[in-house]
């Protein structure tokens, strides 16, 4: 098969820009790609920290490498940023949308993902395709479906990749036969939809040739909801060419430096300041169990999305919720108990995840929960929610320990019984199973299976 | 050098011919303006149509006029083109009648591709609608084509399950607008016939095709009741006008194309 050109679109940008303040970065008339090698990261740009691009820049990449697309144009929303960024063999597109828009677009998006996450129930949403807001989501859209178009007629793509939730209307506005791949990254739950959505959200995946979910679970309700849809479980994936151990001593500084002591016993949580994260959970745990354990330490990291930082979307609920947790922490008496880092570099966060005697991936709902591989990778035994996606590779005991997160005491329960191991038997299985499992998530896994899929329906 | 009066000499003779090209041109955007606010309660296709035949026949006369002005005989310029009219319109009666209805029951007969249709004892799902035809697949896998003249003459029964509930209004944006701009605009208007449409299908812009001139759009309403058919139809097609005329200027596109 001749390589493919390629063109993917997420709402995150792969690279944020925070700007020198003369803006000269920001020339929202020139057509002239800026090439990202001339500028700096951690000064001029930054790449974004996780979620849907961490996933599919190492994917974009290897596909090129092994000439399965022979370019990449990569369209998403960046109101801060240049129109055109080169980097490497990558053109990065970006769309910006005015601020009063911004704010219908975020209400959209905020209601569609919070019913989905079951953190918005109570129907306030159920007429949200005929909101005013709605009309700001469709212009966005659309305005991103027009990008798409013009650059098709001067890159003449073979397929386009479209990701996530967001970006949903697209691949309908697009009006295009090539086709069209769309990746449904969070939950899929079809009862937690209004009948009110139903028609619209089928409509919308109905322009799609490809759907592409998390879970099993996920395919199951999606099939059910759009009987006509082709859809395909891919689990999403991580490098573990990435995953180094650091040496002991930067280990312990850092440790040190973010307040821990030798002896502490730490559980971390890794995952954005945001209600479906569940962190209220872990911090409630870890109050039934201070009195017991001492020595236990709770390591909260994580800030806003992109969409709630000042440099992305600025649509912040991320300082609330943090607000909130702190109030939980010196209501349940946790001070000096529970930390909380803000977004970490990589290399600190290897360190922690190096120091830590086990993860919690607690949250409400989630899409997938990679955290719950990385841990696996850095050789640590997982506690994981049984509302992840990734909890249906996960078997109880063998090589992670599940809990119900409408439980209060189980997840307490599952810290417990790794706090008690004292032989390390039941540690060393978790994570000798657990590695074997993160085989399925890995790049190599992933890249022949989109690979696959790339060929399966540009030659259909 | 040459003076003034030779200058003069030369331009004197065409001055008639300039000046009623000049009239022509003010009196074609005079009737596309009224023509346009004439043909408002109808559909924006019809208006457009309209606007360009009247813009036409203004042209036709000023042209010929002009013509006249410079010396030509206007009244055996009439006959010729009069005559190549007749031919054409003899000679391509079958097809021009089937283009014709083509564009009438593209704004007013209720089936769209992917409906099922009984017209003239045969049914199928409708698969394409071209200047001439409209093909239908039958259930046995028979390609069915049926002429469009048909589709306005005779009985056309759409079997979809509720297609009363669908209402197809298409619509044609010059490229000067800015599409994303306009179907916001739209959607915000058309949210105000809400009690009238049925709460499960809100309003849906779909991109029918593009040139570089326009984009040909479909709207797609679904009714809560059948006797409102007529009236929402009506009333969506008095939104679109409204917006494309009076919000000409907002709906300009951007100078980047890239960004808002």
């Amino acid at each position: 098969m001749a390589p493919l050109s390629l063109c993917i679109n997420t709402q995150t940008p792969l690279v944020q820009f925070l700007g020198p303040p003369d803006g000269t970065l920001l020339d929202p008339a020139s057509r002239d790609p800026t090439k990202l090698e001339t500028l700096r990261e951690g000064v001029d740009y930054r790449f974004s920290p996780g979620g849907v691009t961490r996933m599919v820049y190492p994917l974009v990449r290897r596909l090129l490498q092994e000439k399965v697309i022979s370019e990449a144009h990569w369209v998403a929303l960046n109101p801060h940023a240049p129109p055109v960024v080169r980097l490497g063999e990558m053109t990065l597109h970006n769309v910006a949308i005015e601020g009063d828009r911004m704010a219908g677009y975020g209400a959209v998006k905020e209601a569609i993902w919070g019913r989905i996450h079951e953190i918005d129930a109570g129907g306030r949403h159920d007429d949200l395709f005929w909101s005013e807001a709605f009309s700001e989501y469709a212009y966005y859209n659309r305005r991103t479906a027009e990008l798409i178009g013009a650059l098709d007629s001067e890159h003449d793509f073979d397929v386009f990749y479209i990701h996530d939730f967001q970006q949903m209307p697209v691949g309908h506005m697009l009006g295009s036969l090539k086709p069209k791949i769309f990746r449904w990254h969070i939950p899929f739950d079809a009862s937690v939809f209004p009948e009110e959505w139903r028609s619209m959200l089928a409509r919308y995946l109905d322009a799609y040739d490809v759907i592409v979910v998390s879970a099993a679970s996920y395919a199951d309700s999606l099939a059910a909801l759009h009987p006509k849809a082709r859809v395909l479980r891919l689990y999403p994936y991580l490098d573990p060419a990435d995953f180094a151990r650091p040496p002991a001593k930067q280990v312990a500084a850092t440790a040190a430096r973010l307040g821990l002591a030798p002896a502490d016993r730490v559980a971390l949580v890794v995952a954005r300041m945001d209600p479906m994260k569940g962190q209220h959970l872990a911090i409630d745990a870890v109050a039934r169990l201070a009195r017991s354990y001492p020595l236990l330490k709770l390591v909260l990291v994580g800030n806003g999305s992109f969409s709630g930082s000042s440099t992305g979307l600025g649509l912040s609920k991320s300082a609330a919720w943090r607000h909130r947790l702190e109030a939980l922490v010196s209501e349940r008496r946790l001070e000096g108990r529970v930390l909380f880092t803000g977004h970490l570099p990589q290399e600190d966060l290897d360190c922690l995840y190096e120091r830590c005697q086990f993860t919690i991936l607690p949250s409400v709902r989630e899409g997938f929960g990679l955290v719950a591989v990385e841990s696996w990778l850095h050789g640590k035994p997982a506690i994981v929610t049984a509302r992840a996606g990734v909890s249906e590779l996960i078997r109880d005991g063998v090589n992670g320990l599940l809990f119900d997160p409408d439980d209060p005491a189980d997840l307490a329960r599952k810290i417990r019984a790794l706090l008690d191991d004292r032989s390390g038997r039941l540690r060393a299985r978790l994570v000798r199973n657990g590695r074997s499992a993160s085989r399925r998530c890995s790049l190599d896994a992933a890249a022949k299976a989109e690979g696959e899929l790339l060929a399966d329906v540009t030659e259909a | 050098m040459l003076g003034w009066a030779t200058v003069w000499s030369w331009f004197a003779p065409f001055l008639p011919a300039v000046v009623i090209v000049v009239l022509t041109v003010v009196v074609a955007w005079l009737v596309h303006v009224i023509v346009g606010r004439l043909m408002r309660p109808t559909t924006p296709q019809m208006a457009i149509s309209a606007r360009r035949l009247g813009v036409a026949v203004v042209a036709l006369i000023g042209g010929t006029l002009a013509l006249q002005a410079l010396g030509v005989n206007a009244t055996v310029l009439f006959l010729v083109i009069g005559l190549i009219g007749v031919t054409i319109i003899v000679a391509l009666r079958e097809p021009l009648s089937n283009y014709g209805a083509k564009y009438f029951s593209d704004i007013y007969t209720p089936f769209k591709v992917g409906d099922s249709i009984l017209v003239q004892g045969v049914s199928g799902k409708v698969i394409e609608i071209n200047a001439m035809t409209t093909v239908l697949l039958s259930e046995n896998d028979q390609l069915i084509s049926v002429p469009n003249v048909a589709m306005i003459r005779d009985v056309v029964v759409n079997t979809s399950p509720q297609a009363w509930k669908e209402v197809t209004v298409p619509v044609s944006i010059g490229s000067t607008v800015d599409l994303p701009t306009f179907e916001s605009q739209l959607l915000k208007s058309l949210s105000k016939l809400r009690a009238r449409l049925d709460p499960r299908f809100p309003p849906v812009l779909t991109t029918k095709n593009r040139t570089a001139q326009s984009t040909e759009l479909v709207l797609t309403l679904m009714l809560r009741r059948p006797e409102d058919r007529d009236a929402i139809t009506l009333e969506a097609n008095r939104r679109l006008a409204e917006i494309l005329e009076q919000k000409r200027t907002a709906l300009r596109k951007p100078a980047t194309p890239a960004q808002a």
